[in-house]
């Protein structure tokens, strides 16, 4: 990693947590960052696929269809900004689906880890049972702005942290010759 | 390839080069265990997880697609399996961004194939072996990158399979892992469409399944990098040159063979048997192993042992810590870290930095992943010279 991205992921990182800190403390304003980062993702997401065909799609065979998909989100980001008053049970669902769905995903992984003695199946399966709770609570507090807010803010934290020890780590391949 | 051409068929490579049957089988060992030595595999021998060859299913499906995590994939199938062949390579209005990726198509005869076996000559024959497994890989893999990459990797609709007889037939892919090939249908198990760039499941071949893993295999299809140009793979073609350049390789590392140069094939040390090899690789089925094991006995009058991967474990993990180097996994470890610091060296000297930073000991010490200390150490490199870089 380059010292720019280091920094890059670093300042990313710490403006994360910091952010999840102020959103957990003043929860109605948390309630709003979180629709309008959703928003703000999708945006991100359809203006990196039309760079990503720009600066490479464009070579490749059946290349045009990033193009189709950036403009489709793109459209759908600015969409869904425009709309940021919606009943917090869609929110939360969305929440819900994603953890459920995360969950599911890292228990299947963790069992084959384990049928293939793998050492880290039981990391994999408690992280797995973890993310399904957080689904259920979800379920439970459907209509709970705060507990949108924290489950938001927990993964916004848990992904900070991940960049920080990302970019802390000794990466580079000694050369000897 | 798989086990039939790694194992058995490098046997035979390594007896027609005039090794001995202990000396080839070690060969073969080493040339198969490439395909074997996984993190996991490493975590239960306590060897250096940095040795790692290979990546399991299950590990690539946990690994992180972050620039680190990119970076650490790479340097593992560059390294070992999809052998970049031009790393300068050009191709007009493309931007450097693409190019990085481009330059890691995999091709025979490339300058980093030099690199590899002359790497391996004066070594042991773990190392021998390792290189084999690449040089081998280089005619397989061609045309794919050991990188995700959806610009490069990625295949269409457009897939038909040449039969012996001249027609063609549309491949069938489907997309469970666990289904087999049906070989006789042309239904293939291949990874599924993901339009993420750096998408695990456009690594290498998992697009195009395992049909650059059958020597039988002739097929046609448009490469994604390849400007809507239609590909002709030539599997049987492609097979009888690696086993060719295997001897030819192999007598180089045996000293029987002054200089190393690519593009050249030792035809004539196969003369003799060539209609059986032809035989074995144009034969339509999944895996070869009996008759590559049968002509490697033939040649040898010897039995030669299915391989098994814990045959040497219980060695390496009861050597003590100072004589673990001396043990069968251990050179092998030490050969492995050697070809992933040089391709790597290679790559982050062409300006590409897919496979991350290289940094050059001599100059900055262990300023990299500690798993290397065992390499310098093995290379003499101890003492008053370490010290004052560490």
């Amino acid at each position: 990693m380059t010292r720019f991205n280091r920094i890059k992921e670093i300042t990313i990182g710490v403006l994360g947590i910091l952010l999840s800190i102020v959103m957990i403390a003043d929860t109605e304003f948390g309630y709003l960052t979180v629709t309008v980062l959703l928003s703000v993702m999708l945006i991100v997401y359809g203006l990196k696929c039309l760079a990503f065909y720009v600066t490479m799609a464009r070579c490749m065979v059946g290349g045009q269809q990033m193009l189709y998909i950036g403009v489709i989100v793109l459209d759908l980001g600015l969409f869904t900004l425009t709309m940021l008053d919606v009943p917090k049970a869609y929110v939360m669902l969305y929440l819900l689906l994603g953890n459920a769905f995360t969950g599911l995903v890292s228990v299947l992984r963790g069992l084959e880890a384990r049928r293939m003695s793998g050492a880290h199946w039981r990391v994999k399966l408690i992280q797995g049972i973890f993310f399904i709770l957080v689904s259920v609570t979800c379920g439970i507090f459907v209509r709970s702005a705060n507990i949108l807010v924290y489950v938001f803010c927990a993964q916004l934290i848990y992904t900070s942290v991940m960049r920080i020890i990302s970019a802390s780590r000794q990466t580079a391949i000694v050369y000897v010759q | 390839m798989n086990k039939d051409f790694h194992y058995f068929a490098t046997y035979c490579a390594a007896q027609l080069a005039g090794y001995s049957h202990q000396e080839s089988l070690d060969i073969c060992y080493s040339a198969q265990f490439v395909d074997m030595c996984s993190r996991t595999l490493l975590a239960t021998i306590k060897g250096p997880a940095a040795a790692a060859t290979t990546q399991l299913q299950l590990e690539l499906m946990s690994a992180r697609t972050d620039v680190i995590g990119l970076q650490d994939i790479t340097r593992i199938w560059s390294s070992f399996h999809f052998l970049p062949r031009d790393l300068y390579a050009t191709r007009r209005l493309c931007t450097k961004m693409y190019l990085n990726k481009y330059r890691l198509i995999c091709g025979p005869n490339g300058r980093l194939l030099s690199d590899t076996v002359e790497l391996a000559a004066g070594k042991n024959l773990q190392a021998i072996g390792l290189a084999m497994h690449v040089l081998a890989d280089t005619w397989a893999h061609r045309f794919f990158a050991g990188t995700p990459s959806l610009v490069i990797n990625n295949t269409t609709q457009y897939f038909f399979e040449i039969m012996p007889d001249g027609s063609e037939r549309k491949v069938r892919f489907r997309h469970s892992p666990s289904a087999p090939d049906d070989l006789d249908e042309g239904i293939y198990s291949s990874s599924i469409y993901q339009y993420g760039e750096n998408s695990i499941m456009n690594l290498g071949h998992g697009r195009a399944g395992h049909l650059p893993d059958y020597g039988f295999a002739r097929y046609k299809y448009m490469p994604a990098w390849a400007a809507y140009d239609e590909v002709i793979k030539d599997n049987p073609s492609d097979y009888l040159h690696a086993f060719a350049q295997m001897i030819y390789a192999l007598k180089y590392l045996r000293g029987e063979v002054d200089v190393f140069e690519t593009e050249r094939y030792d035809f004539e040390a196969m003369e003799p048997y060539r209609e059986r090899i032809e035989s074995i690789i144009l034969r339509r089925q999944a895996d070869a192993s009996a008759d590559w094991q049968a002509f490697g006995e033939s040649l040898s009058g010897q039995e030669i042992e299915d391989f098994d991967v814990g045959k040497y474990q219980p060695e390496y993990m009861d050597a003590d810590e100072k004589h673990k180097d001396d043990t069968f996994l251990g050179r092998f470890i030490l050969a492995a870290l050697a070809q992933k610091s040089m391709v790597t060296n290679r790559i982050f000297k062409s300006g590409n930095l897919t496979a991350g930073f290289s940094v050059d000991f001599r100059e900055n010490g262990l300023a990299g992943i500690r798993d290397f200390a065992r390499l310098v150490s093995s290379m003499n490199l101890t003492g008053e010279e370490e010290d004052d870089q560490v």
